[in-house]
């Protein structure tokens, strides 16, 4: 110390330096600052860039999911086509297949076209339908048989490349290769918007409805596969977060330090760090080939999750028992309670906000995960809607909503591929929605530390 | 009023003890914490720990309602009997042994609960308000002698977290004394409370005495002399002088306690 601040070689004396002026060692100090600095926000811009070009894609590909061509027809329901007998008989008009009705939509859309002049031959009109049409009409004759032999305005879908036409997806340039339709039916639609027979709308079907088949992708919504979701997060929400804190609570409240707590702690956080899809070979092997629980069930779906929720609920809620401070412990034992009394009356509801907040995002990430359900068969293709088939829930085949999208990514029209991107935005909707709420509880919790 | 003082002392000396410690050894691990100290503690009494930071006082101190038993480490042998009964014995619930002894602790440590809820948990979880008024009634006596009463009174719903430093430590000993314990240990109390506080504090404590066996541990000397008509003082371990306070501060036996306080070591 004294050697130090006694050179051997005495320097001329230092002049006494100005605060005015930066030392070499203060401007490097300075510019090292600086360039910390730039390099922050660099990162954190280009973060943005990419969060923001992200957005604007799912948006921009997203959001023609939730409108729908429509083309509005005045279908006249011939009773000698409909019900020969004349009697209303229920099982008779039930017989009468699809098949029955369509010449019925092509002589409504005659009417309607009648006064436009075009070039479509008078059976290549209905390739401006949805196939979907037909069905629907059937459906309505089967529940009103006393509008036999009227005329009944109907709102039919289109055909998805008409949807894509006035969406600006399918071009004429597109036509040449496509077989379905020709540019005849294109001018055909332009002038029947003008004529407001045919017009888009919000597409509450896309929201609420079940998937539908290759061939008519105008028809197929992510309903049936949120309820999916929605039970699968009722059995993790239900099993995981019981589970997780009461491990938690035991592990780090009462459990014994020893090499056998350790090793369970080390197996938790190596768990966290697994892939989902090990998850999902486990649930396979368990709760399908071992339990044999049904395919393709959101309980099994549930299940799985949990074991994937599991850990990442756990360590959530031992770091927020961990930061709970000793001194209330110290507090509650000192006037007497008891162990879990401490526990329960004062570390708990110190901890809920960091053990809500660790549940909701822990149920947020299992609301996300594709590659589990995969291998459990959560990719059930279910296109009869609620209240048919999936009503009692828990053991139907259902799908999930990522699920859904991954299914829809895969198909070839690229009407599906837009209604991917859309299903992308309702799954991002519950995940925003998921995480305000984790941050309205936190809040709420927060206030009374 | 030094009058009155010296009258205390000697009822004193005709009171009886309280707390009984026979051999007692504490190890952390392997930290040989307290060494043999052997130690009779009066009733209706101030009785002070002092000693360097680290000569385990404090320890001492957390042995006498079993907050030890919480560290996984630590061992406590020997005998500590309170009213004749060993609290070390197998039979003895730490819990029902913590409601007789009440303790606070040096950092003022409200539950983040309204002030009501602080000092009717203690009762609440012992069962002993029959009903909402004796509670009130308990709550009410505990804040009166915690001399908190009349700042609290209009905001008993307010957060014990709210109050000031000082009033948060007399919300700790009503609290500690809501239970009615028969000893109240305080470790280091006033360390963290500026003079005005630590003054109220202290006048509290001395009021305490009237009730219950209080067993103060504290770094400052001054406060060990103006509180306390016992004084024991601990150094590496050991229990070195315990003697009436007045004697230890004029006429230490051990060379080691006059050194301490008079400024030499520690």
């Amino acid at each position: 110390m004294t050697d130090a601040s006694a050179p051997s070689t005495p320097v001329a004396a230092p002049k006494a330096k100005s605060l005015l002026t930066q030392d070499d060692r203060t401007k490097r100090r300075n510019a090292a600052e600086k360039r910390f600095r730039a390099y922050g926000i660099a990162a954190i811009t280009v973060g943005l860039l990419f969060l923001v070009s992200l957005l604007w894609a799912i948006v921009q590909n997203g959001t023609p999911a939730f409108t729908q061509t429509f083309v509005t027809l005045d279908i006249a329901l011939l009773e000698e086509k409909l019900d020969k007998n004349g009697n209303r008989n229920i099982e008779d008009i039930k017989k009468v297949s699809t098949f029955g009705y369509s010449p019925l939509i092509n002589d409504a859309l005659i009417a309607a076209t009648a006064d436009i002049e075009t070039e479509v031959e008078d059976g290549d009109l209905k390739k401006i339908l949805s196939a979907s049409a037909a069905a629907i009409v059937r459906d309505y004759v089967i529940e009103n048989p006393d509008q036999i032999g009227e005329t009944v305005e109907f709102r039919l879908l289109t055909s998805s490349r008409v949807d894509g036409y006035l969406k600006g997806r399918v071009t004429r340039a597109d036509l040449a290769r496509d077989k379905n339709l020709d540019a005849a039916h294109l001018d055909l639609i332009d002038a029947m918007v003008a004529a407001g027979a045919v017009e888009k709308v919000f597409n509450w079907d896309f929201i609420l409805g079940a998937d539908a088949s290759e061939s008519r992708p105008e028809q197929a919504g992510i309903g049936v596969s949120m309820l999916g979701s929605f039970f699968m997060m009722l059995v993790v929400l239900f099993l995981a977060l019981p589970i997780g804190v009461a491990a938690s609570i035991y592990l780090e409240e009462f459990a014994p330090q020893n090499k056998f707590t350790d090793l369970i702690e080390v197996n938790i956080s190596n768990l966290a760090a697994v892939p989902s899809i090990v998850f999902g070979i486990l649930g396979l092997a368990v709760f399908i080939q071992f339990a044999h629980l049904p395919q393709s069930a959101p309980l099994v779906g549930g299940l799985t999750l949990t074991l994937m929720t599991l850990p990442t609920i756990v360590i959530s809620t031992r770091a927020a028992l961990k930061a709970v401070p000793p001194s209330i412990r110290d507090a509650a034992l000192g006037v007497g309670a008891s162990k879990m009394q401490s526990v329960f009356h004062h570390v708990l509801p110190l901890a809920m906000p960091g053990i809500l907040t660790g549940t909701i995002i822990g149920l947020a990430q299992a609301l996300g995960e594709t590659a589990p359900l995969l291998l459990i068969g959560m990719v059930g293709y279910i296109a009869s809607n609620y209240p048919d088939g999936i009503a009692s829930g828990f053991l139907d085949p259902n799908s999930a909503m990522p699920a859904q999208i991954y299914e829809w990514a895969k198909r070839a029209d690229p009407a599906y591929y837009e209604r991917a991107w859309g299903g992308i935005i309702v799954l991002l909707g519950f995940l925003l929605t998921m995480n305000i709420i984790a941050i309205i509880l936190r809040r709420r919790f927060e206030r009374r530390w | 009023m030094e009058d009155m003082i010296q009258v205390d002392r000697a009822m004193r000396t005709q009171q009886d003890t309280k707390i009984s410690a026979k051999g007692v050894q504490v190890y952390y691990g392997d930290n040989h914490a307290i060494k043999d100290v052997n130690v009779e503690i009066d009733d209706k009494t101030v009785t002070a720990f002092i000693g360097p930071s680290g000569c385990g006082k404090s320890t001492f101190l957390r042995c006498l309602n079993r907050m030890n038993d919480t560290i996984d480490v630590a061992r406590v042998m020997g005998d500590i009997l309170i009213d004749g009964e060993d609290i070390y014995d197998p039979k003895v619930d730490p819990v029902q042994l913590r409601a007789k002894v009440g303790m606070v602790f040096q950092k003022p440590n409200p539950f983040p609960k309204s002030i009501y809820d602080n000092v009717a948990y203690g009762p609440k979880i012992h069962g002993l308000a029959r009903n909402k008024a004796e509670l009130d009634e308990i709550v009410e006596k505990s804040l009166r002698k915690a001399a908190l009463w009349n700042e609290a009174k209009d905001r008993l719903d307010a957060p014990g977290t709210g109050l000031s430093g000082g009033q948060q430590q007399r919300l700790c000993i009503a609290r500690a004394i809501a239970t009615a314990p028969e000893v109240l240990l305080m470790d280091e109390p006033c360390s963290a409370l500026d003079p005005i506080a630590t003054a109220q504090v202290e006048e509290l404590i001395d009021e305490l005495r009237q009730s219950f066996s209080v067993v103060i541990v504290t770094h400052s000397m001054q406060q060990a002399a103006r509180v306390s008509q016992k004084t024991a003082f601990f150094h590496l371990g050991n229990l070195v002088e315990y003697d009436d306070t007045d004697k230890i501060f004029t006429n230490p036996q051990d060379s080691r306690t006059e050194s301490y306080i008079s400024g030499r070591i520690g």
